[in-house]
């Protein structure tokens, strides 16, 4: 028996039952019935009569026929024994056979069809489930919703080694994760998220939960969720996607979660390529997935007019951030009114005639933005042939049609899951990146090419690892002593031979509040500083060996070969 | 009236009284014990055992336990007085029926805890 504590926590929560107990349950009626006639057979051998090897009669005492019974049930067959049996005893014997035939096979069936039941397994499949999540013991993210986005951000996660518990409404999905080739351990379990019994399942309140990430397909259970998690857990960042602004409102309204709406999203990011391609091009590097190579960088025609096919949630998103930079914009609908400052043509894009209104030969770039991929894509290609030069801008609404689309000269896609993929892991993974991406959208153009470069002649055009390193006694234990002669470009040297610069770069250091983007090599480093570095992957050991290991870290700083062992520094302090 | 309500009840007392009726009566008289009252008290006693498992409320583990207690007592005592018959090879001795019967004796115990839940149980439940 298990203590009461444990069972009343699984009572409190709902209809769920302990596997244990279910067999338990199912298994009286078969004991008993076991149990029942077992005792009728070793009764009635103790009352036929029998006679000893004299022939005097003689019957069975109750010692000898439950031990009779016990080789016989068990099919073990010692034969009669102490003495040969008389007919009337083998009469009974052949009846007692067939019985506990009979309770045998109905106990033993009883087990199978237990282990069939639906019920059952979903028990053994919740209790699993709960010790996976339970013995979990380092930092991992729940994930609502495993759809096309879904199992993006849960993959890319699994490749930055961060841990997922998944939970979703359709155990389709929740099956598939076993199929799926996961680095980690991913646990999963068919349930409806926004219930708060189940998130509390999933490991909501456990103190290794890092971030709670809303992705389902259904606006309302992502309100549902985020409510849940930040009236529970309001330490945990909270992401969720959403589609209506109406919503939005709402959720603002628990507490702070980030809000995902990817038709907004591709707008801001085409603000900051607009501005500054290089910048968006590493920033989007940096946040992709580790040994992605470097994106192409987009020439977003700077000044011209822009047409916008299709004014939906995408179009109108895409006109509004463009009409905010001063950028003329002609929008093609067939539903659409007037616009304010836009210029609109009513009409079926599709229509050869309502597309030449347009004027596509004065224009510079080409959003295709219907909700319909065959339209868009034939948009795409009308509006190539009436002007080459096009910058082309397309909205993807299945990613089941990425090869058609990667067949067009397309200068970029929206594809909804991806973005919103993307955006999630860089807000859930390393605070400090975050800090990074949302300083450099900022920055000039000049200062991410400049960055850029220096990362690539350093490590490449993969991306590298990324990492933070904290100046605190647990981060930098052996730097801690020599931190006054520390400074940024002085720590990323060979510990094995100082004059070799590691293939390192200081993206940020964090100082307090204050961030520092890109600090000088000059720069000094204090107790308590944070850095966030891009590298490669050797280079990040070697900066943990002089992290780590104080004769390296005296010699990368001062230059000083200290002994390690004790009486060679005995040798040299004389 | 619930039919599972009267068959549990039924068994849990006769598991009882068929242990009381065992343990009655001078503990060294082999003539007032008799061996197939002991034999059928171990037999509704694990079925007794049996009714009570699966029940995950507090007073449902009690009613297992007492009944664990229970059954492990008399077959205790069961084997006891099949040992003494065979090995000795006969009728038992005064020390031999008195082990067999104290262990039946702290089985009565365990049985009459388990009938008390079962009165106080149905004390306590009310007729809505």
């Amino acid at each position: 028996m298990s203590s009461p504590a444990p069972v009343r926590r699984v009572a409190s929560q709902g209809p769920s039952t302990t596997a244990i107990f279910l067999v338990l349950r199912r298994m009286r009626l078969p004991l008993i019935v076991l149990i029942s006639l077992f005792a009728i057979s070793v009764l009635g051998l103790t009352l036929v009569p029998g006679q000893d090897i004299e022939g005097q009669p003689w019957r069975m005492d109750l010692f000898d026929a439950f031990y009779f019974m016990s080789y016989t049930a068990t099919t073990i067959g010692f034969g009669e024994i102490p003495y040969p049996f008389s007919t009337a005893q083998r009469a009974w014997v052949i009846v007692t056979i067939y019985l506990s035939v009979v309770a045998w096979a109905y106990a033993i069936g009883s087990v199978l069809a237990l282990l069939q039941d639906r019920g059952f397994k979903e028990a053994l499949g919740l209790q699993r489930f709960e010790r996976q999540v339970r013995r979990m013991r380092e930092p991992f993210v729940i994930l609502a919703g495993f759809g096309q986005a879904g199992e993006v951000v849960a993959r890319s996660l699994d490749r930055r080694d961060h841990r997922v518990v998944v939970l979703d409404v359709e155990p389709g999905r929740i099956e598939a994760l076993d199929l799926a080739a996961f680095h980690s351990d991913v646990p999963g379990l068919p349930a409806d998220a926004s219930n708060p019994h189940e998130l509390r399942r999933a490991g909501l309140m456990s103190k290794y939960c890092s971030g709670v990430i809303a992705l389902t397909n259904d606006d309302e259970a992502n309100l549902a969720i985020t409510m849940s998690a930040a009236l529970m857990r309001p330490d945990v960042p909270v992401v969720c996607r959403t589609m209506e602004d109406v919503l939005i409102e709402r959720i603002r309204a628990f507490g702070s979660p980030i809000i995902i709406d990817p038709f907004n999203l591709f707008g801001d990011e085409l603000l900051v390529a607009l501005r500054a391609p290089h910048a968006y091009q590493l920033i989007s590097w940096l946040t992709s997935n580790p040994e992605d190579p470097l994106p192409k960088a987009m020439a977003i025609p700077q000044h011209g007019r822009w047409v916008v096919c299709g004014y939906g949630r995408f179009g109108g998103h895409l006109t509004a951030d463009l009409r905010r930079s001063g950028i003329p914009v002609t929008v093609i609908d067939e539903n659409s009114g007037p616009l304010e400052g836009v210029e609109v043509i009513t009409g079926d894009a599709t229509d050869p005639e309502v597309l030449e209104r347009a004027d596509l030969g004065s224009a510079v770039a080409f959003a295709a933005a219907t909700n319909n991929d065959i339209t868009n894509l034939s948009l795409l290609v009308s509006a190539k042939k009436a002007n080459p030069r096009l910058f082309t801008i397309a909205r993807q609404n299945d990613p089941a049609n990425t090869p058609l689309f990667d067949g067009l000269p397309i200068d970029s896609t929206l594809l909804p899951t991806k973005l919103i993929a993307h955006e999630v892991l860089a807000r859930i993974g390393d605070p400090l990146l975050w800090d990074f991406v949302q300083q450099a959208q900022h920055h000039t153009d000049e200062w991410g090419q400049a960055l850029l470069e220096r990362i690539t002649t350093r490590c490449g055009t993969e991306r590298p690892d990324i990492w933070t390193l904290a100046m605190t006694p647990t981060g930098a234990p052996a730097l801690i002593p020599h931190l006054e002669q520390a400074t940024v470009a002085g720590l990323l040297r060979d510990p094995q031979d100082r004059t070799r610069e590691l293939d390192a770069v200081v993206l940020l250091l964090k100082r307090g509040d204050a961030v520092l983007l890109t600090p000088a090599d000059d720069e000094p480093l204090q107790a308590g500083d944070e850095l966030l570095l891009v590298g490669m992957s050797y280079d990040r050991r070697a900066l943990d060996t002089t992290v780590s290991v104080p004769t390296a870290a005296e010699y990368v700083l001062t230059g000083d070969r200290v002994g390690q062992s004790w009486i060679w520094r005995t040798l040299v302090d004389r | 009236m619930n039919f599972e309500k009267v068959v549990f009840g039924f068994f849990v007392v006769l598991a009882a009284t068929l242990n009381f009726g065992f343990f009655i009566g001078p503990i060294d008289n082999p003539a007032v014990h008799n061996e197939w009252e002991l034999f059928a008290a171990v037999v509704v006693n694990l079925i007794a055992l049996v009714m009570k498992f699966g029940d995950r409320t507090q007073i449902g583990a009690i009613h297992l336990a007492t009944s664990l207690v229970a059954s492990l007592q008399l077959v205790a005592a069961a084997a006891l007085w099949a040992i003494f018959t065979n090995v000795s090879d006969g009728a038992l001795n005064t020390e031999q029926i008195s082990s067999v019967v104290s262990l039946s004796g702290g089985a009565l115990l365990a049985n009459i805890i388990s009938v008390t839940l079962l009165v106080v149980e149905t004390v306590s439940f009310r007729r809505q």
